[in-house]
């Protein structure tokens, strides 16, 4: 009994400070977050705030920008979401067959994960460059320069599939863990009955992953959701505001432009867009296991 | 055994609940003479935050300067310089403006960007200057006075200037057979596109463009190209700053904005940037901030560059139009010593703070005095080209407490218009809204 309470003031000691940090800087902007989004908080001049109702989250709603940010957010995960799964899960299958180099491998994939995002995107600038490397490809193969992320049409599609790139590795890592963890006795059963190698992937590899496929596409999803980095630096959020995400303008309205108020309405407006598509997605994933 | 697990163990969470005590430990200081090495009983402290940290030649310029007023001034005031880094997205430094703004704990002088002064005024967070005798206002190049002044008092004084430069490759344009007008003549808009008609063959050759020009998001694409509107008899926003109604979106603006399409359009710059083209020899020209010498001279020594005159409307009527603008210093609302805060700002942006920044930053300096001791302004043709075009004709950047929507929705349009080839009426029509909008907080109470 006094064990148990010495236990629990010793667990209070060690979790006590990480909550005091949390609830500082996590719990309390957050609350703030919320309260804001209701006023007109202006950072050069918070004397004169007021509390003015919905009418931030009515001026989102009309904002022309904001429409096309959440939109262009949309369009990088739709992208990225796909590609980055089951090029993640590409990846691990290759690297978990390769006999040779293993180590290699991982560590190749997996570099890019661990530089610096700023890093990465000032590199695929030059990558993509008008007299960068992949163009100089291209005009060897005698196709037309083409502009990349300094043309409307074509910036969103080449900064999702750098992110890809760059990200990939992560998921990779995950999946391989997976794969690994699969009980090799299923695959030996399998080939007693002869099954193809399409039929072992199909019947034992996938379901076995499973659970780890929802967990890759969720945060993927996620993560696609707060692109900031990547078109800050390469494009400003241009061309014609083509690669302007949502998160971007919190940051241009919060920061740049003072408004507290208004940003913390797209904060929130954002913070449930995601809460409920992740419960949606959920809600698929955890419907098609049972049916299983 | 048990026992001494626990203490161990106590002891380790006592120990981070001690760091984050730490760390959450705010900073709530009064200080008091010999506090500070330096700040002796009889003295008036004054406090000043500067933009960047210490350990840079701009910082270390900035310690020199507050160690020779507090010398200069010793028994009577005492400066307390603080290093606060700003990052490249410009945080940092603002958001500590910002908070402090809140809980009242604004130094008595700090530094503003010269754009951000009359965002800075209108919200009360800076105060205007002591008055300056006209003998100590004439010391400074008019440029200078006019960034620091919003609605007719002078709030700011900067110890640095900027300066943008039409560059021009000498060897392109003795091929092409062009000759460069006098300052105080520059060309005209239609004169410059038959220049850069007679150019083209040249730099085609080269396998480059005539200019080599972008409009890059962020604020280089304002400070370059504002002064296109202000020499072809537009303006960006009204003289208090509060509307752009008819002005931002005039009939002038939008001509303007086609010609900037005009030269996209007729291939005499590229729509995509492209990387060093003015510096690998590829383009006849380039508008490029002052640093851009120095550039040319350590690192593309064989470019034989020549600094032309900034490009002007048809119509000009000889007014101020050129690049312009820095970090200056300004006194907080919060000082109670204002006539120590205003001795803090003109020393901080005098003569011998200019000459030190320049000898350590290469930053123009913002006083006469200062062009005349350094010895690239009277004897380098570039360099005197640039400071003669800031002293004639330097025209600073739109005052106006919505400047950062301003600039964004300037380079936005230009962009929209010239590279994507929208319509000009109806994106500055959108810019005006959009930057109404952010003006409606000054002009509804």
């Amino acid at each position: 009994m006094s064990k148990n309470k010495s236990n629990s003031i010793l667990g209070m000691a060690f979790f006590g400070p990480a909550l005091v940090l949390l609830t500082v800087f996590l719990f309390i902007p957050m609350v703030l977050t919320v309260i804001y989004s209701f006023t007109d908080y202006f950072a050069l001049s918070p004397k004169n705030t007021h509390f003015v109702g919905f009418r931030n989250f009515v001026k989102i709603f009309g904002d022309e920008l904001f429409v096309q940010s959440f939109l262009n957010t949309v369009k990088f995960v739709v992208i990225i979401v796909p590609l980055q799964c089951l090029g993640a899960l590409g990846l691990a299958l290759l690297i978990n067959k390769v006999t040779y180099c293993k180590k290699y491998f991982k560590v190749a994939f997996f570099v890019p994960v661990v530089m610096s995002l700023a890093v990465v995107s000032t590199l695929w600038m030059q990558i993509y460059s008008p007299e960068g490397i992949i163009n100089t490809i291209l005009a060897n193969l005698g196709i037309e320069a083409q502009p990349f992320i300094h043309s409307a049409d074509q910036a969103l599609p080449s900064i999702a599939v750098m992110s890809v790139w760059q990200g990939m590795g992560y998921q990779m890592i995950i999946f391989l863990g997976g794969l690994q963890a699969i009980n090799p006795a299923l695959y030996e059963a399998a080939e007693m009955d002869h099954a193809s190698a399409w039929q072992k992937f199909r019947d034992i590899t996938l379901p076995e992953l499973k659970p780890l496929c929802v967990f890759v596409f969720i945060t993927v999803t996620i993560g696609a959701f707060r692109m900031i980095v990547q078109p800050m630096v390469m494009t400003g959020g241009g061309p014609s505001n083509s690669t302007y995400t949502i998160v971007y303008d919190i940051y241009e309205t919060g920061t740049v432009n003072w408004e507290i108020g208004l940003a913390s309405a797209m904060a929130v407006v954002f913070v449930i867009f995601v809460i409920v598509l992740t419960v949606i997605q959920n809600i698929l994933t955890k419907d098609k296991e049972e049916k299983k | 055994m048990d026992m001494k697990k626990h203490i161990k163990a106590a002891a380790l969470a006592s120990a981070s609940a001690l760091a984050a005590a730490l760390l959450l430990a705010g900073c709530g200081k009064t200080v008091s003479p010999g506090d500070k090495a330096g700040y002796d009983e009889g003295e008036e402290y004054l406090s000043i935050w500067v933009h960047i940290i210490e350990d840079t030649p701009e910082g270390r310029s900035y310690r020199k300067s507050v160690d020779s007023f507090n010398e200069k001034y010793d028994g009577k005031y005492f400066a307390d310089i603080e290093f606060i880094p700003r990052n490249d997205s410009g945080g940092g430094y603002s958001d500590k403006v910002n908070a402090s703004v809140l809980s009242g704990d604004l130094p008595d002088v700090l530094t503003v960007d010269g754009p951000n002064i009359a965002a800075y005024a209108a919200n009360g967070i800076i105060q205007p200057l002591a008055e300056l005798t006209k003998e100590e206002r004439s010391v400074y190049l008019e440029s200078i006075i006019e960034q620091g002044t919003f609605n007719e008092k002078l709030y700011a004084l900067g110890a640095m200037e900027s300066s943008v430069g039409l560059y021009y490759n000498k060897a392109i344009l003795r091929e092409a057979g062009v000759e460069v007008p006098q300052a105080g003549d520059p060309w005209m808009f239609t004169e410059f596109l038959d220049v850069l008609e007679k150019v083209r063959p040249a730099a085609e050759s080269k396998n480059g463009y005539p200019l080599d020009m972008t409009f890059p998001v962020g604020e280089a694409t304002i400070y370059y190209y504002a002064p296109f509107i202000w020499s072809n008899g537009g303006d960006l926003v009204s003289g208090d700053g509060l509307t752009v109604s008819g002005i931002f979106n005039s009939e002038r603006n939008a001509g303007t904005m086609n010609y900037f399409r005009g030269l996209v359009d007729k291939k005499y710059m590229s729509a995509v940037p492209i990387e060093n083209l003015f510096e690998s020899g590829r383009a006849a020209f380039k508008f490029d901030g002052a640093w851009e010498v120095n550039t040319i001279y350590t690192s593309y020594p064989d470019i034989e560059l020549g600094v032309a005159p900034y490009v002007v409307g048809d119509n000009w009527d000889g007014g101020r139009y050129t690049p312009t603008g820095s970090w200056a210093y300004a006194a907080s609302s919060v000082t109670e010593n204002i006539e120590g805060a205003t001795e803090l700002v003109k020393w901080m942006s005098g003569v011998e703070s200019g000459l030190d920044l320049y000898g350590q930053t290469k930053s123009l300096p913002s006083t006469y005095a200062a062009y005349e001791q350094i010895s690239d302004f009277t004897e380098d043709e570039n360099y005197k080209a640039l400071y003669e075009q800031l002293r004639d004709y330097g025209h600073p950047r739109p005052k106006t407490p919505a400047y950062p929507q301003l600039s964004a929705s300037f380079q936005q349009a230009l962009e929209n218009i010239a590279i994507s080839g929208m319509d000009a009426d109806t994106e500055l029509k959108k810019s005006t809204e959009r930057i109404n909008d952010k003006l409606d907080r000054y002009t509804r109470e």
